[in-house]
């Protein structure tokens, strides 16, 4: 059974002509870490929250944990830790009181949190009020009352804003042993290298519609790469070789773009005098500039 | 009700309600004192007919009696002020502060449905409430007291009179707390709370000191707390029933709508 699964999900405000969120489709399995990008109000938040029971939607149907996101909110919200983007707290208390107070509401053991604080480096702050905290220490914080009670699925939107690189590193690690662990990961991100480094899927929302659903893996294969070369002698045939685009020779420089399966075009420059090569990697920057880069929204096809 | 949040809520509050509690209790002492020490200089000034005779009217009876004095006492602005500590600032912030600040996401985001917190919320007003008009009553029990006057005051039906005063502070914070579900911010939350008491409280003195304006106390929610009549163990039964039925239709309308919100993120 899926983790999530959103059927026609649609969010749309007053008579407001665009809808926040429109025809959303998205299935979410369990045990996998799924991204979910967008700029500023693409729909990313809006879907977060009709899939808490914040928002009700104004149509469509979404089940969370094989609960409805409408009768069943309370029982999701059991089974679920999330950490909201720009998170708040009761800043009078100190983090363990916190800690403390926000378990007790979710009736869950914090049997997680030691090895959080541990992990996060955060358990020398707990006796601090958390006014004194800086913003990273807050996110961490976010980020333990979120996990503490090892939930079955954490919904978390932009998880590693304020964290420093080796926190980054710290929180990715936590998230990949929770995946080993059979949890489910559902997170939004503005930060590419992170969905592109620990992501299974990713999906993209524009102006509240789906634009793209897949494999991180599938998805970066299929970018275009640049690729640079330099030889002696003939330039390498790679007009007709598959995958191979932008041809530019410039005295012994090459250039060109080179999407999908590498072995033609490897197979294509075997026999040339290359002295230099370098094939830049794909990144998810590109293909995420791709889809915002178009006026048109193009959904993606169910 | 979610008992962690209710802790929590009385974690947070316990200093404020003990202050409130202690002017309280103290303001309510104090008028049986003034009472014992100027009401035959007050009742001389009144029978020479410099003070028109509404003003001896104004809270409900007669202030040259000591179960007047105490009457006047439960509305005079010190006491409304320090009652509406809880029964507006604590009711009208209990869900609209928490959204404003963005805690709200945080206690949403634990198994609890909106019908429990804003449950949770209006039992910890009710309590706050029910303390702080139980403060104003034991201060007025122990001045009389203090004073020798317990038989005057009619001792044996404080409880009425603190039950007509729960009453009539329990209608405002019910009113607060649907003004606290339905706005995203705390300032017309408050606003409209504060415009309800204040508009209440205009009709009930307006309406008390001319005549001719008396039809407004009939709006006035200040007009169906009778501490005089409640004294004398005999209160309206309408009075009651008004007031209760001010904190049923905001309940209700708190129970139907706040569920149904859409909580769209915090700016």
């Amino acid at each position: 059974m899926a983790v999530i699964e959103t059927r026609g999900l649609t969010k749309q405000y007053g008579r407001q002509l665009a809808p926040a969120l429109a025809d959303l489709d998205l299935t979410v399995e369990p045990g996998e870490i799924f991204g979910f990008l967008g700029p500023n109000g693409a729909g990313k938040s809006t879907t977060i929250r009709l899939l808490l029971g914040f928002l009700h939607p104004s149509a469509g149907v979404a089940h969370v944990l094989g609960h409805d996101i409408d009768r069943g909110s309370v029982e999701i919200r059991r089974r679920t830790g999330y950490l909201p983007g720009g998170i708040a707290f009761w800043d009078g208390l100190t983090g363990e009181r916190l800690l403390d107070e926000l378990a007790a509401m979710s009736g869950r053991a914090p049997t997680r949190r030691a090895e959080l604080l541990d992990r996060l480096e955060l358990a020398d702050a707990l006796h601090r009020p958390v006014r004194d905290y800086s913003r990273g220490m807050r996110q961490k914080l976010g980020i333990i009352q979120a996990l503490q009670h090892d939930p079955e699925l954490a919904i978390l939107d932009e998880p590693s804003e304020g964290l420093d690189p080796l926190m980054q590193r710290a929180f990715y690690e936590i998230l990949e042993e929770l995946r080993a662990a059979g949890r489910t990961i559902f997170f939004s991100s503005h930060v590419l290298s992170e969905v592109e480094r620990i992501c299974d899927r990713v999906a993209i929302v524009r102006s509240g519609r789906l634009v793209a659903l897949e494999d991180v893996a599938a998805l970066l294969a299929r970018r275009r790469r640049n690729v640079e070369l330099r030889f002696d002698g003939d330039a390498p045939m790679l007009d007709f070789v598959p995958g191979v685009s932008d041809i530019h020779v410039n005295g012994d420089r090459l250039t060109c773009g080179l999407e999908g399966d590498v072995a033609p075009f490897l197979a294509a420059i075997a026999f040339a005098k290359i002295h230099d090569l370098t094939i830049e990697p794909a990144s998810l920057e590109d293909a995420f500039l791709e889809f915002y880069a178009d006026d048109v929204v193009t959904p993606v096809a169910r | 009700m979610n008992r962690a949040y209710l802790v929590h809520v009385l974690r947070a509050n316990w200093f404020r309600l003990l202050l409130v509690a202690i002017g309280l209790a103290i303001w309510g002492a104090i008028l049986p004192i003034v009472y014992d020490a100027f009401g035959q200089q007050f009742r001389s000034i009144m029978d020479s007919g410099i003070i028109p005779p509404q003003f001896a009217q104004f809270g409900g009876g007669d202030i040259f009696s000591l179960t007047g004095s105490v009457a006047l006492g439960f509305i005079h602005p010190f006491a409304v002020a320090l009652n509406m500590v809880f029964a507006v600032g604590f009711a009208g912030a209990a869900i609209a502060g928490e959204r404003q600040r963005g805690t709200l996401e945080v206690l949403l985001a634990r198994p609890i449905s909106r019908r429990v917190l804003y449950l949770t919320a209006a039992f910890a007003t009710a309590l706050f409430v029910c303390l702080t008009v139980a403060a104003q009553t034991l201060g007025t029990f122990g001045g009389a007291g203090a004073t020798g006057r317990l038989d005057e005051l009619g001792a044996g039906n404080l409880p009425l009179l603190w039950f007509n005063a729960v009453l009539l502070y329990g209608a405002f914070a019910a009113v607060a707390l649907a003004a606290s579900i339905s706005f995203d911010r705390l300032t017309p939350a408050l606003g409209v709370a504060l415009a309800f008491v204040l508009v209440s409280y205009f009709f009930e003195a307006v309406g008390s000191l001319w005549p001719d304006a008396a039809f407004l106390q009939d709006y006035s929610l200040f007009h169906y707390l009778d501490a005089q009549r409640a004294l004398t163990g005999l209160p309206d039964v309408r009075d009651f029933a008004i007031l209760g039925a001010v904190i049923i239709i905001g309940v209700a309308y708190a129970l139907a709508m706040f569920p149904r919100r859409d909580l769209a993120a915090p700016a």
